[in-house]
């Protein structure tokens, strides 16, 4: 094309940038979006979504169970299927697993490629960091705590066999309740792990140690030592099936040392340490240097 | 010790008063004062002299213990969230996300710097395309050299069009052709695009090409600072050497006026540009060759260790 055609070539290059900037607040959502898709592999290779993949597949498993038994089976044995308050106990195996796997994916990779001084260097503090980690745990964590549930109830009211209309409100606030607190168990808890190393590895195995070996120690404790049936307490599982267990008013039997335990005091345990975890890990990225 | 460019009226881009900084008993910053104008400004100091520490406290990363500061017209202590989002920085470290492709990992940074999504990729997209790396924007970071990766980390502090850009050792790690290069793109960066650049270096060379005002740091003080072009301006006169007849040139010269003394090889000749042609006579008087002269100055090693030639 010939000058005098009028074609002109611009080469606009770089340029200051004068359009509209975002409120500072939205670099917490922009945080937690990133690493909610981090976490779960989107936007990353085939390996990164294996063990997501599988977890989720773990955590759904039961309720898929369920639904088919309800969609197939004629007449249901309704007292086969499992219920809404065993389901916290019924995936303890994949919480651990996701626990073990979302913190550590979250935290430790930014403290070891140095992203965690880059984010500080920009529009978050510390606080606000922790919020949207924090943020992105607890949501990836509600997608197998909530997730599982909600599919369960919309299944059995789509067959005919959920609760009432009237009911439904108050299953579904028992539900949110139950997830909600498993999953704020969890999330701060292998995020207070997460936040002594910038090892992945080391960080999910010591997750799954600190689910897991309280729970051993306290049984044998109180079996064969007579200790007090709240050393139960010490165990972030049993604390979250229990409470589940509660919460939709079911018993998880008085056989287990759990089980004899008061639901405040069983909801105070729940609580206990998800605050506790929450400041270990906070009082952690206070002190950790983010500039060198 | 304060500066500012001499050669504008606005106001500091960062200024510091009597700044402490300690970490326990260890006194990082021990009453710092500096005065940071626009433009580019070289911060230099050995390692340990208190670089990344006062760059910390400009960041807001860290709390100072006593004096003030004030970047961009705010105390970073106090708005450090709005003046961070002002505010583009790359780290001294090369170790980034690796499997991040470099137009995601500056994106991203551009998200977290308040652009929206849309406009971020398109400014990540020509911050890549200004340092070089437009074709290989969509290579893994950690895949990318360490040139590369210096690169990237200086699309990722502009692709927001901050007004300060701070750089620790921006060319740490690069060969003499990468350095030339980049140190061409902070310039660039600084002249064209109209951001304050602060480059903390402990080359001077470097720094005496880039930059238009130097603060040294040692020791948690400022020992020097201010516009390049003043440091560097020595006592008038020239200096004049020849092979072989530095004395009998300084006699001769002296004979004629001029006010002269001699350091080894070289005659150092006070006074205005007049003493060109004194110069010039007396050498072809004498019939000996000259090898250099030129006005009286300083370097700014000179100025860095503090000599007064």
């Amino acid at each position: 094309m010939s000058a005098d055609q009028g074609a002109r070539l611009f080469d606009l290059g770089y340029r200051g940038y004068e359009g509209p900037r975002r409120r500072p607040a939205s670099a917490i959502l922009t945080l937690g979006v990133f690493t909610v898709r981090r976490v779960l592999g989107l936007g990353r290779g085939a390996r990164h979504k294996v063990l997501p993949a599988i977890t989720l597949v773990i955590a759904y498993a039961p309720a898929l169970v369920s639904v088919g038994f309800a969609a197939l089976v004629d007449p249901l044995p309704v007292d086969d299927l499992i219920t809404y308050g065993e389901y916290t106990f019924f995936i303890g195996s994949a919480l651990a697993l996701f626990a073990a796997l979302v913190a550590p994916e979250a935290l430790c990779p930014d403290r070891r490629s140095g992203m965690l001084g880059l984010y500080l260097a920009g529009p978050l503090d510390r606080t606000r960091y922790l919020l949207a980690k924090g943020g992105a745990v607890l949501a990836v964590m509600l997608t197998i705590t909530l997730g599982p549930l909600l599919f369960m109830l919309a299944a059995f009211v789509i067959a005919g066999y959920g609760p009432t209309a009237r009911e439904t409100p108050g299953l579904v606030l028992e539900i949110l309740a139950s997830g909600v607190a498993t999953a704020a168990l969890y999330a701060s808890v292998s995020m207070a792990v997460a936040s002594f190393t910038t090892r992945r590895a080391v960080a999910a195995v010591a997750v799954v140690l600190l689910l897991l070996v309280p729970a051993i120690v306290a049984r044998s404790a109180i079996e064969s030592a007579d200790a007090p049936d709240a050393l139960d307490l010490l165990s972030a599982p049993f604390v979250a099936s229990e409470l589940s267990y509660r919460i939709f008013g079911e018993a998880s039997g008085a056989e287990e040392p759990i089980g004899r335990l008061s639901t405040w005091v069983v909801a105070g345990g729940l609580v206990a340490w998800t605050l506790a975890a929450s400041a270990v890990c906070w009082a952690r990225y206070r002190r950790i240097e983010a500039d060198r | 010790m304060t500066t500012a460019d001499p050669h504008t009226t606005s106001p500091g881009v960062v200024s510091a008063r009597g700044v402490v900084k300690r970490y326990g008993r260890t006194v990082a910053l021990g009453g710092l004062d500096a005065e940071i104008g626009p433009g580019i400004t070289g911060l230099l100091g050995s390692n340990g002299a208190g670089k990344t520490t006062f760059l910390s406290l400009v960041l807001g990363l860290r709390s100072r213990n006593e004096g003030t500061l004030v970047v961009l017209g705010e105390d970073p202590a106090t708005a450090g969230i709005d003046v961070r989002a002002r505010i583009g920085y790359a780290p001294e470290h090369h170790e980034l996300p690796t499997e991040l492709a470099a137009a995601d990992f500056v994106r991203h940074l551009a998200e977290m710097h308040l652009l929206p999504p849309r406009a971020a990729v398109q400014r990540a997209n020509d911050a890549l395309w200004l340092v070089g790396l437009g074709e290989e924007r969509f290579r893994p970071v950690g895949t990318m050299s360490t040139g590369q990766r210096q690169r990237v980390k200086l699309a990722a502090a502009i692709a927001h069009d901050p007004e300060l850009v701070l750089l620790d050792e921006p060319t740490d790690g690069l060969d003499p052709v990468q350095r030339t290069e980049m140190l061409a793109l902070i310039r660039r960066v600084g002249k064209e695009f109209g951001m304050h650049i602060v480059i903390s270096s402990h080359h001077l060379e470097e720094v005496e090409r880039i930059c238009d005002a130097v603060v040294i740091v040692e020791g948690g003080t400022v020992v020097r600072a201010g516009a390049l072009a003043d440091l560097r301006r020595g006592p008038d006169g020239l200096v004049v050497e020849v092979d072989d007849c530095a004395e009998e040139l300084a006699a001769l010269l002296a004979e004629r006026g001029l006010d002269v003394s001699v350091e080894g090889d070289v005659v150092l000749v006070a006074g205005g540009a007049d003493g060109h042609d004194a110069v010039r006579d007396a050498v072809a008087d004498l019939g000996v060759g000259l090898r250099r002269l030129a006005p009286r100055g300083r370097t700014l090693e000179d100025v860095y260790l503090g000599a007064d030639a």
